[in-house]
């Protein structure tokens, strides 16, 4: 542990300005609460929000677990899990289940979480509305008057134009029948998993100063229409070439030996996990 | 022991989001406030004073109301910089149980409840009070409860309406936090709907 730093890297004034953000976050589903967003090791935009929450809530006691698009060992995932474990000497682990804290990139792990986990969220763009108002101070007028047409005519105009909604990741959902919400560009697969979520999930976006939170059994509904519903991606069909789970979300890659299209768990942990309780296929 | 300024603050601000994030589930701060009572600060109750050094600094205003709150005032500032403000500005409202019996409704009715359009610039009310339980005197709906909690909290007080009446507006409204004397806290965020349990004769 590194302690020319001190723990969790933050002053404690910077600590208790995120703290309160938080608790505001949590009593306010989907309101994105403003925060000062401190000067971080790391380039804002890369995952700085997600760290500021981590530093802001980990203790002597937790166990850390960093994922970046479900994979363990990716660079943005080592660098942060290295930067919070040499300034707090926390623990840190691959295991979903062991960990306390989870700070990830756009996804949300196979297994369900727990009541004793916190999930963190990087989030590069928290407002779902950005897309078609670029002014701040006109979307939170926005979403003080719950003014929310322009979200459902960009997934009407998407069906218009390509027969089927086409948000690939960062599909928005409607929290607790109040603010809609950016979940965070999370594939639509982990979408029903923030509904009545066990877990605390809280959304930090450094670069763009805001915090959000949804507590844990609360009411998501994806934005959908009557007569297009909201559909998850589906790899019907389909199973890991390594582990051979079906029903999670895979990743299509192509065996360039073969040229075969081939698919493979996006959550790595998962997958090892599996390959240790089975055997290698 | 003394109190650690980093490690038991954290520990007391992981209980308030557990509380807070799944409210009707009470946190039990009883070992951080023993060591604020051994550094004697006797006039502020314990769990309060422990709750105003993990979240105040000179980037917040309170109001305290209380018999004691010239002294009480005085050490919250001096030991946090925050600073001191009518009701009705404070971010946080701290109501001790030697506070005439009303004040907490009145401090309910002024607070400040945010605005559309930042409804988190809202006040949070900590109050003391005798003791708060899971006893099923209140039944707790909303985000954070999976269908129901019950809670009781000890006072004189009738504070259910008031707070019914000033949350009315969602996302517009206000906090509260319940500390008993065995530094219990209950936490109500304003997302919590109350219906108070009535024994039928």
């Amino acid at each position: 542990m590194n302690t020319a730093y001190n723990f969790a890297f933050f002053d404690e004034g910077s600590k208790r300005e995120i703290r309160r953000a938080t608790l505001k976050a949590i009593a306010i589903p989907g309101y994105q609460v403003p925060f000062a967003s401190r000067e971080m090791p790391i380039g804002r935009g890369w995952g700085t929000g997600g760290l500021q929450l981590t530093l802001s809530l980990i203790g002597k006691n937790d166990v850390l677990k960093v994922i970046d698009q479900g994979s363990d060992e990716s660079v943005n995932a080592v660098n942060i899990k290295k930067l919070v474990s040499d300034t707090t000497g926390v623990e840190t682990t691959e295991e979903t289940h062991d960990a306390t804290l989870i700070q990830s990139r756009h996804r949300i792990p196979e297994v369900p979480l727990t009541k004793d986990q916190i999930l963190i969220l990087q989030v590069p763009i928290p407002e779902p509305l950005r897309y078609y108002e670029p002014s701040e101070s006109e979307t939170k007028k926005l979403h003080a008057e719950k003014e929310y047409s322009g979200a459902w005519l960009m997934l009407f105009e998407q069906i218009m134009k390509y027969g089927s909604m086409t948000t690939g990741a960062d599909h928005p959902v409607l929290v607790h029948e109040r603010y809609v919400m950016a979940p965070s560009p999370i594939p639509r697969f982990d979408n029903p998993k923030m509904d009545e979520s066990e877990a605390l999930i809280l959304l930090g976006a450094g670069r763009e100063k805001k915090v959000y939170a949804v507590p844990p059994y609360t009411k998501v509904v994806s934005l959908d229409f009557e007569d297009f519903p909201f559909e998850p991606e589906s790899f019907e069909d389909k199973e890991c070439r390594l582990c051979g789970s079906t029903g999670v979300f895979l990743d299509e890659l192509v065996d360039e030996a073969t040229d075969e299209t081939v698919y493979q768990c996006n959550d790595t942990s998962y997958c090892l996990e599996k390959l240790n309780a089975v055997g290698v296929k | 022991m003394k109190l650690d300024i980093v490690h038991d603050l954290q520990s007391v601000y992981r209980k308030i989001v557990d509380a807070s994030a799944r409210p009707g589930q009470l946190a039990d701060l009883t070992k951080d406030a023993c060591f604020v009572k051994e550094e004697g600060n006797h006039d502020c109750p314990a769990s309060i004073l422990l709750l105003a050094l993990t979240l105040f600094d000179q980037e917040i205003t309170f109001k305290v109301i209380s018999e004691k709150e010239e002294n009480i005032t005085k050490t919250i500032n001096q030991l946090t910089y925050a600073k001191p403000v009518e009701t009705e500005d404070a971010d946080y409202i701290l109501i001790l149980q030697d506070a005439e019996v009303g004040a907490l409704n009145n401090a309910i009715e002024i607070a400040k409840p945010g605005t559309l359009k930042n409804p988190h610039s809202s006040a949070t009310i900590i109050v003391e009070v005798s003791e708060v339980s899971d006893e099923p005197s209140l039944r707790l709906k909303g985000p954070g409860i999976q269908a129901i909690e019950f809670a009781h909290v000890e006072t004189n007080e009738k504070w259910v309406e008031s707070r019914q009446m000033k949350n009315i507006e969602y996302p517009l409204g206000i906090e509260m936090m319940f500390v008993d004397h065995q530094a219990q806290l209950l936490s109500l965020p304003r997302t919590t709907q109350i219906t108070e349990n009535r024994v039928i004769v």
